[in-house]
């Protein structure tokens, strides 16, 4: 039978030929790669949920029976998951493919990172009795959620400001070819919205689980502490727009920031800071 | 805002401005930073050592050991809590105002004014079955039309009505849920820092407690109830990772066993407010030694290490210093012997497993042998107790559902006004929203189209 790391290992590679089509897509202008690029995306999709789903299974069958978001690994294949679904969801959304050259890659890489990293183990490992919770699924479900839609508004951001150098060229090259610099706002201020409150359920369900567990909803550790300031950069993105006005290029930077505290919530403290959520770096 | 009021109170509207929000925001994130990157609530040596004395110094100064407890940290969520607490307070007038602003009181040609509209003529008084039949139609597409007003007009025959379907006015409240929210989550945590308290206890299995040791300090606080600990279980999964800790404890209050409750990681057990969690295990080998005597007296004795134990037919002591698991393949202990008088030297001597050792005390000699060595276990249990959760929790959700109203519940409204005068009926339809317009203007269309086709259809009939 099948394994689920075979299905996994696949879904890298479709993830991959799914952005290289975006790519094809928008800088050759060639519309049948983007509906290719769709169906890659939706096929990789797919794939990766039978994978994520199998290796749920195989971990019962291995006697520790827990689902897949446990360690590093598998937080990169969920992360890779959730940022697929929320491009394509906004592709049918928004009608557009070339937004895919710049979410996708983030799928892709996620995935590549967590497959051909020698560091990162994928053997599927029982739950030590920290991890023995059901607010496990919630907090890292609904972190992720957010982590995701802050990709995707990250590669938003850096579309706005390409089409932002491209304003003159006047429908000509490349970056005349993006969405209005409008609509990119718009989008990117929407995704922003739904990351945050994804992020906010997030820490929270974090705090809730850490009470259960420790009996602190709140111990400044640096996981914790980075996930605020992650938080507080988007809140800054929410008002300096709302009651001041910003929009584009000031709210494209923040979004780029707030992807690399994403980013450094995510791995950079479990590499280079120690604390409570150490095992994440398994 | 009036100009007049703003010269009034420059500090009040330092307090309440946005750009005090935000860059209150900016300079949270990034102190928030050092606290991560400084290793906290070590001892001060381990800084001194670290960092040198020059850094030291300034850690030192600005409590960087302790970042998110110290003096400048702490005011700055203060200056936080001040800024959102006047922020709100001051935009809750202007918000009771647009509350109580009627809808249904708008002036007809302002509806005509509004982007959103459609208009159409229909060349007699229509009746009071055609105008139901496009209120139907409106209704049909938009919901229920709760209200509606007739407005007076001169003019014979001349009659107007308007019917209004308004939904989610009260949208504007979220912003106040969402920031109070943050509020009574402080209010909850400074409750739960001075009325609540935190630390733990390591009970042997068997054993009793009825006070712990506070965190920080190690100060003594009474629990006012006692803790038993039954039993204490570990098991381990093939890989040699912990599968699971369990504590069997029963609660003893007044001499009385109050309840039982087995405490598990990420499940503690709850009495009195005080919560108990399974935090750490410590095991305590229990050595069973036998003493034979020359005089043919023998007895077992069973002990931790370093416990006095008194040999009292014997008139000496004994106790375990040291215990080794392994020493050439079998467990070993060094057993020191003394008098409790003072007139002899105390001595130490090995004892191996299957190889029996001796020694003489007093003229006697005796012979010991390593019988059994059992493993009990102490239970290390984390205490707590905090009155402010249930208001965290509380401000929490709040939050949640502060932020899915104040961003994604619109207020939309949409009038429809029915004018018949001077021989003709004028139907006007005009829409307003505040968020999501692209979704708005679709359902508004619907609405025109149904409008339409009742209209349109009577005029062929």
């Amino acid at each position: 039978m099948i394994s689920s790391s075979t299905l996994l290992g696949w879904s890298t590679f479709i993830y991959l030929g799914a952005s290289v089509l975006y790519m094809m897509h928008w800088i050759f202008k060639l519309r049948p790669m983007g509906m290719i690029g769709t169906w890659t995306t939706a096929l990789g999709i797919g794939v990766q949920t039978g994978g994520l789903v199998l290796r749920w299974i195989e971990s019962y069958q291995m006697g520790y029976g827990h689902a897949p978001l446990s360690n590093l690994y598998e937080s990169l294949v969920f992360f890779s998951w959730t940022t697929a679904i929320t491009y394509l969801f906004m592709e049918f959304k928004t009608r557009n493919k070339i937004i895919g050259a710049f979410a996708m890659p983030f799928a892709a890489a996620s995935m590549a990172y967590a497959s051909f990293n020698p560091n990162v183990r994928d053997a599927i490992e029982p739950l030590i009795p920290a991890l023995q919770s059901n607010w496990l699924l919630a907090h890292v479900i609904t972190c992720f959620i957010g982590y995701a839609a802050f990709a995707v508004a990250c590669g938003l951001g850096i579309m706005y400001l390409l089409k932002n150098i491209a304003r003159d060229s006047e429908g000509r090259g490349l970056f005349a070819m993006l969405p209005n610099l409008r609509s990119l706002d718009e989008l990117m201020h929407q995704t922003i919205i739904f990351g945050f409150l994804w992020l906010s359920v997030g820490i929270i369900t974090g705090a809730v689980w850490a009470n259960q567990a420790w009996g602190t909803y709140w111990s400044w550790d640096p996981k914790e502490t980075w996930s605020l300031i992650t938080w507080f950069v988007y809140a800054v993105a929410l008002h300096a727009r709302l009651v001041r006005g910003w929009k584009g290029t000031k709210i494209a930077y923040i979004s780029i920031v707030g992807f690399c505290s994403v980013i450094f919530t995510y791995f950079g403290v479990n590499f280079l800071l120690s604390g409570l959520h150490s095992y994440g770096a398994q | 805002m009036k100009a007049q009021k703003k010269s009034e109170n420059s500090i009040l509207n330092f307090l309440s401005s946005v750009k005090l929000a935000i860059t209150i925001f900016i300079v949270l994130a990034v102190t928030s930073i050092i606290g991560t990157l400084i290793p906290q609530g070590e001892s001060l040596q381990f800084y001194l050592e670290r960092y040198g004395p020059n850094l030291f110094n300034i850690i030192k100064l600005l409590h960087l050991n302790d970042t998110y407890h110290s003096w400048w940290y702490l005011s700055l969520l203060g200056l936080f809590s001040l800024n959102l607490l006047v922020c709100i307070s001051r935009r809750l007038p202007y918000t009771i105002e647009l509350l109580k602003r009627d809808s249904l009181k708008v002036e007809p040609n302002k509806l005509e004014r509004m982007p959103l509209k459609a208009k159409w003529t229909i060349n007699s008084l229509i009746d009071k079955e055609r105008e139901g039949s496009i209120v139907n139609a409106l209704e049909r597409m938009a919901g229920r039309v709760k209200r509606k007003r007739s407005i007076s007009m001169e003019g014979e025959n001349a009659s107007s009505t308007l019917y209004l379907i308004e939904k989610g006015k009260l949208s504007y409240l979220g912003l106040y849920v969402l920031h109070f929210s943050l509020l009574i989550i402080f209010i909850g945590a400074i409750i739960g820092n001075y009325f609540g308290f935190g630390g733990s206890i390591m009970i042997g299995e068997g054993e009793t407690a009825d006070f712990i040791y506070r965190t920080g300090d190690n100060h003594r606080i009474p629990l006012g109830f006692s803790v038993r600990c039954d039993d204490f279980d570990i098991q381990f999964y093939d890989t040699g990772a912990p599968k699971l800790f369990k504590s069997h404890v029963t609660i003893i209050e007044n001499d009385k066993e109050v309840m039982s409750h087995e405490i598990l990681v990420n499940s503690p057990l709850t009495y009195k407010g005080v919560r108990f969690y399974q935090a750490s295990y410590q095991p305590i080998p229990i050595i069973t030694l036998k003493v034979t005597g020359s005089n043919g007296w023998e007895k077992e004795f069973s002990m931790p290490t370093f416990k006095k134990v008194p040999v009292d037919k014997e008139g000496f002591e004994m106790g375990i210093m040291r215990y080794l698991p392994k020493v050439h393949g079998v467990p070993a202990v060094r057993l020191w012997i003394g008098a409790a008088d003072d007139d002899i030297e105390p001595q130490a001597i090995w004892i191996l497993k299957g190889r029996d050792s001796e020694f003489t005390l007093k003229d006697r000699e005796y012979r010991v042998s390593l019988e059994n060595i059992e493993n009990k276990y102490l239970t290390g249990l984390q205490v707590k107790k905090d009155p402010g959760v249930p208001l965290v929790y509380l401000g929490c959700l709040g939050l949640i559902v502060g932020i899915m109203v104040v961003f994604w519940m619109p207020h939309k409204k949409i009038w429809l006004l029915i004018e018949r005068k001077n021989g003709v009926t004028d139907v006007l339809l005009a829409g307003q929203t505040n968020k999501n317009k692209g979704g708005f203007k679709k359902g508004f269309e619907e609405v025109r189209g149904a409008i339409e086709g009742v209209i349109e259809r009577r005029k062929v009939s």
